[in-house]
């Protein structure tokens, strides 16, 4: 066997297990290289696998959709109905401005990210955003906990996920300041924790 | 039905919130949306490597889903039950855009352009260590439509040639030659990506 019957192999017998394979991987470092290469790939796919979250609009979307077709019961008809939003938040009524005002830092960083600019400074705009957002994470909790508590966990999940694929990409933010796709999962992650305040909004609000 | 509203979705039992569900119970849906929303999203964003694709499939996937689970009688898992009806959804998707759901041709020697460089004398990066999983993300997301979907189902989501076969329509043959020339054109990629980095960081 040589190292193009070998790769031709591969296809059928993907493991490398067969004698004429293991024969010719003892002579043929290229080819030894390239099963563990191949091995390498394999293993890592499998952590693509629900490695990725959709963005809080996607189950908006669906629950409209559901009540429309008239498939579930209104979520909104089985909670206590309560009379104002400020009743029902209290202190939490400065989440309001807080989502706006993540969504307006969103905002401007899109526009400045359509405009030519150095990488290094697109990178550096989106570092104060990362702290802005990390302020509101268990005070929006407690209110939960206290206002809509069968929506705790739910939330709780939600937050971790989101926070987790914020550290996640960050992490590759640091490690690689001038990737536009790195920043770009960033700006996705703090995205979605800015869905996620929105959709809280819109539960609260009667 | 005597669960306490207290209750949360996380705690409510897959079994619990599918008979729920078929009853029309919100926080039902929602349980099962929460517990798969992130493989049926991410097999849909690996195979249409486009985000706004991949929500809209996801939103469709649990629609028929809702839509369908009185007839969910358990002969199967209901995550295997759901997973196929994402696939389904993604292909027919994909069969309306008229992209090659595999490559027509059920060799497995391709096209010249197709097949792995065989350029063994040269020098190139190794794949040492292990593999950036956002890395690997992009490689497959440049792969062609036809490997990209073999290797999704393949290698990340972990069907069985023969059960791909079945969804996509081609032979068992034709399924491990496109699953052999995607691993192939993905370490090509990784490659090349390691090389630029290499480089730049020396330039730099």
């Amino acid at each position: 066997m040589n190292c193009v019957e070998l790769q031709d192999s591969l296809a059928e017998v993907e493991d490398a297990s067969t004698v004429e394979q293991r024969a010719h991987l003892m002579d043929c470092p290229a080819c030894y290289a390239l099963v563990r290469e191949l091995d390498l790939i394999i293993e890592a796919a499998g952590r693509l696998q629900a490695a990725d979250e959709p963005s809080p609009r996607v189950w908006n979307s669906i629950t409209t959709a559901l009540r429309e077709e008239g498939l579930i019961r209104s979520q909104r008809a089985t909670q206590p109905l309560v009379s104002s939003f400020s009743a029902r938040w209290g202190a939490a009524r400065w989440l309001v401005p807080a989502a706006a005002m993540l969504l307006v830092a969103l905002g401007l960083y899109v526009k400045q990210q359509s405009a030519p600019r150095p990488i290094a400074e697109q990178a550096a705009v989106v570092a104060p955003m990362v702290k802005a957002s990390d302020l509101n994470d268990d005070d929006l909790m407690q209110e939960v906990a206290v206002n809509s508590p069968a929506m705790k966990g739910q939330y709780e999940d939600n937050l971790r996920q989101v926070n987790d694929s914020i550290r996640e990409a960050q992490g590759f933010v640091d490690e690689s300041p001038n990737d536009a796709d790195a920043r770009r999962s960033l700006m996705d992650a703090y995205h979605q924790k800015s869905m996620l305040f929105e959709m809280a909004m819109d539960r609260a609000l009667p | 039905m005597t669960e306490p509203r207290q209750r949360t979705n996380t705690e409510l039992s897959e079994a619990e919130a599918i008979e729920r569900a078929k009853l029309g119970d919100a926080e039902a849906f929602q349980a099962l949306y929460d517990k798969h929303k992130r493989r049926v999203y991410s097999l849909c964003l690996r195979m249409t490597a486009n985000t706004a694709e991949a929500e809209d499939l996801t939103q469709e996937a649990f629609l028929q889903l809702y839509r369908k689970i009185g007839t969910f009688r358990g002969e199967s898992a209901f995550s295997t039950w759901l997973h196929r009806l994402s696939v389904n959804v993604v292909l027919m998707h994909l069969r309306k855009k008229s992209l090659p759901v595999v490559s027509l041709e059920e060799t497995t020697q391709g096209t010249e352009e197709d097949s792995p460089k065989k350029d063994f004398g040269a020098e190139d990066v190794a794949l040492a260590g292990s593999i950036d999983r956002l890395q690997l993300q992009r490689a497959v997301d440049s792969l062609p439509p036809g490997y990209r979907m073999i290797f999704v189902l393949h290698d990340v989501e972990g069907y069985e040639h023969n059960e791909i076969a079945k969804i996509a329509g081609c032979s068992i043959g034709n399924s491990k030659s496109q699953l052999h020339k995607a691993r192939m054109k993905l370490r090509d990629l990784l490659k090349l990506n390691r090389a630029e980095k290499a480089g730049k960081s020396r330039a730099g």
